[in-house]
């Protein structure tokens, strides 16, 4: 685990950062096998979710696996109903905007942000196609409500925007807007859903000696996190490529993580290995335990 | 003399732009200094570890101040007095219209454009819902005062260009002590890429009603939040007073910064008990803003206060340089001496 942070003396440099992202893996790195981390997967949590009742599905996500650790009892609490909040939006409005102007059709987020909204609600009024779902709640919206959403875009972008240097991701980085996700074979059904902000392919690594191979490029992966990191946080962005592994056989299996704290001035790049991902394996079974056992209380005291 | 007029488009950016004070190089020893400042602090040699407190201690400036006040100036929020009041009310709506203005350009209507804003913020719902029960005249007040306000701020602020990266309501979040303590701010306004070589980020704080002492304090807590997380203080923190058009533009410096340490140490150290159940002796008057602010401006001479007589004033009335103010919220109580309050001459 490596990254700049505001505890410690030194701060990182956009290029810094974003040398630490592009580093190509280590001579001999190779990407972890995606059956054979998913066997373990399986293995590890489909007895934990046998206890689950009434055989439901149980998800589990990043907010799951905090929620786990600092409030468990508020798992055994259904699901809200889904209501659009700005605070929802802004990821996926905030990337929109990112991706625009690492394109180079804006200079900065408070310019792109305006056209993007524009584009996406024209769109879905022409064809009805909701390329980010919420088109059809933000051009409802009243102005002043619609201006928080934007105002709020922005500086989730701004977050990211002003991370990294755009010129040496472009034109490889992929937007990752939806969730990737798995499911678990063995019923009742485990689903692990995550969401990178960035997916960057690496280059492949040089040997370093004779003696050495050639090293596998993989992707790295780029998690955009609110607040300081809280304890457990590597295993969170661990999580990420986790799911990135199980869930895909065809991608690139990721090789790190970086994380940004914005808000904080913090990032951590997660190196992943076998030990990141047994660990990430051992917090998912720990969260699904928790789940279980509030469900389970929650029915048994209603 | 002429009139004082507030400062208006490029003359408004320019006041904060160029402070008359060279902006500070980017310096990492000097952020290294601020972090042991507070880190030397706040070490808990009698409790032995920090690690005994279940939760981070969360401080804001609000919290800040509160724990700092002494006993005659102790806000109300720390007495239990948090009810909605039309100040709130004004300060929380002009907040999303400066939002909405900084981000789209322009504003509407202030009082449809306002409470749209306000609405999709769970963390308002009650005001919403409090501002809904005022009396028809409550309501005319508030709409007369927020017009004004709204329209002063359509006139004055220009547009911000989108490369100077503007952001609204940033969050900003520092850990001390492994996150034992965390420092925590929103800045209303963000304007500057981040530094390279020397400070490049303006932070403007909003206020809807009168100038407080305490609002300077305010500002150093923000730089030194935003120096701690971005490994460069701001070149300038000021504070937009948006219902006379003020701005006070405090140039950030080292002192200044070692300043906000040692009053965030005292704050710190106070709060931290009371997470702990033990609440600190009487303060002394030293760290009390108001009290300080009273005292600095009787010493400068540069505004007559008059005491405070009740706890539910915002601010006792003061004469300033340019004629006594007609304002019709109460008056501004004395402007902080130190900070470089914008007065100029149309």
């Amino acid at each position: 685990v490596t990254g700049g942070t505001p505890g410690g003396t030194t701060f990182a440099t956009v290029a810094q950062r974003t040398r630490a992202l592009l580093a190509p893996p280590s001579p001999g790195t190779r990407l972890a096998d995606g059956t054979a981390v998913r066997e373990r997967l399986a293995a590890a949590i489909s007895p934990l979710a046998e206890g689950m009742p009434g055989g439901r599905q149980v998800v589990v996500s990043v907010p799951t696996l905090r929620q786990a650790l600092v409030d468990p009892a508020r798992l055994a609490a259904p699901e809200e109903t889904f209501r659009w909040k700005p605070a929802f939006a802004r990821r996926s409005l905030g990337l929109a905007v990112v991706e625009a102007c690492a394109s180079g059709r804006f200079r900065a987020p408070a310019e792109a942000v305006g056209p993007i909204v524009q584009e996406a609600v024209a769109e879905w009024d022409r064809t009805g196609w909701r390329t980010y779902h919420w088109e059809p709640w933000l051009a409802g919206l009243p102005m002043g409500a619609r201006a928080v959403v934007l105002a709020d875009a922005v500086g989730w972008a701004t977050g990211l925007w002003s991370s990294l240097d755009w010129r040496s991701l472009v034109p490889e980085v992929q937007f990752g807007a939806t969730y990737e996700q798995w499911v678990s074979p063995a019923a009742p059904t485990v689903r692990l859903k995550a969401r990178p902000d960035l997916r960057v392919p690496l280059a492949a690594s040089a040997p370093a000696g004779p003696s050495d191979q050639m090293g596998e490029g993989g992707v790295a992966l780029v998690s955009v996190c609110g607040g300081c990191p809280a304890p457990g946080w590597a295993d969170e962005l661990a999580f990420l490529a986790l799911v990135s592994i199980v869930g895909s056989t065809s991608r690139p299996a990721p090789v790190r993580v970086l994380g940004l704290w914005p808000e904080a001035g913090i990032h951590r790049v997660l190196n992943i290995d076998d030990v990141a991902l047994a660990r990430a394996t051992d917090r998912v079974a720990v969260a699904l335990s928790a789940v279980v056992e509030a469900r389970a209380s929650g029915v048994a005291c209603p | 003399m002429p009139p004082w007029r507030p400062l208006a488009g490029s003359q408004l950016l320019e006041r904060l732009r160029v402070t008359g004070r060279r902006r500070q190089a980017v310096d990492p020893e000097l952020v290294s200094r601020l972090r042991l400042g507070l880190e030397t602090g706040l070490t808990d040699t009698e409790a032995g570890t920090d690690g005994c407190l279940a939760a981070p201690v969360m401080v804001t400036k609000d919290r800040l101040t509160g724990a700092l006040a002494c006993s005659e100036h102790r806000p109300l929020s720390e007495l239990g007095g948090s009810a909605p009041t039309m100040a709130m009310a004004c300060g929380a709506l002009i907040a999303v219209l400066f939002r909405q203005l900084v981000t789209v350009g322009h504003i509407d209507d202030p009082v449809s454009d306002g409470m749209a804003g306000l609405s999709v913020d769970d963390h308002h719902q009650s005001l919403t819902s409090w501002i809904g029960t005022l009396s028809a005249t409550e309501k005319a007040e508030l709409r007369a005062e927020l017009t004004r306000q709204a329209e002063g701020m359509q006139r004055r602020w220009p547009p911000l260009e989108a490369g100077w990266l503007p952001r609204t309501r940033e969050a900003m979040r520092v850990p001390v002590l492994g996150g034992a303590i965390e420092l925590s701010a929103r800045v209303d306004l963000v304007v500057g890429r981040p530094a390279v070589d020397e400070a490049s980020v303006a932070i403007v704080d909003v206020k809807s009603g009168a100038r407080q002492v305490e609002h300077r304090d305010d500002l150093l807590y923000y730089a030194l939040v935003e120096a701690l997380r971005a490994g460069a203080p701001p070149f300038v923190a000021a504070t937009y007073y948006t219902r006379t058009g003020e701005l006070d533009v405090e140039p950030v410096t080292a002192p200044l910064l070692f300043g906000a340490v040692h009053r965030t140490v005292a704050g710190v150290r106070i709060l931290r008990d009371r997470a702990r159940g033990i609440e600190p002796a009487r303060h002394s008057p030293s760290r009390c803003s108001r009290c300080a602010g009273l005292s600095g401006a009787e010493d400068h001479g540069t505004a007559t206060a008059t005491p405070r007589t009740s706890r539910t004033s915002r601010g006792p009335s003061v004469q300033v340089a340019g004629g006594t103010r007609s304002e019709t919220a109460p008056a501004p109580p004395a402007p902080t001496p130190t900070a470089a309050t914008h007065r100029t001459a149309a």
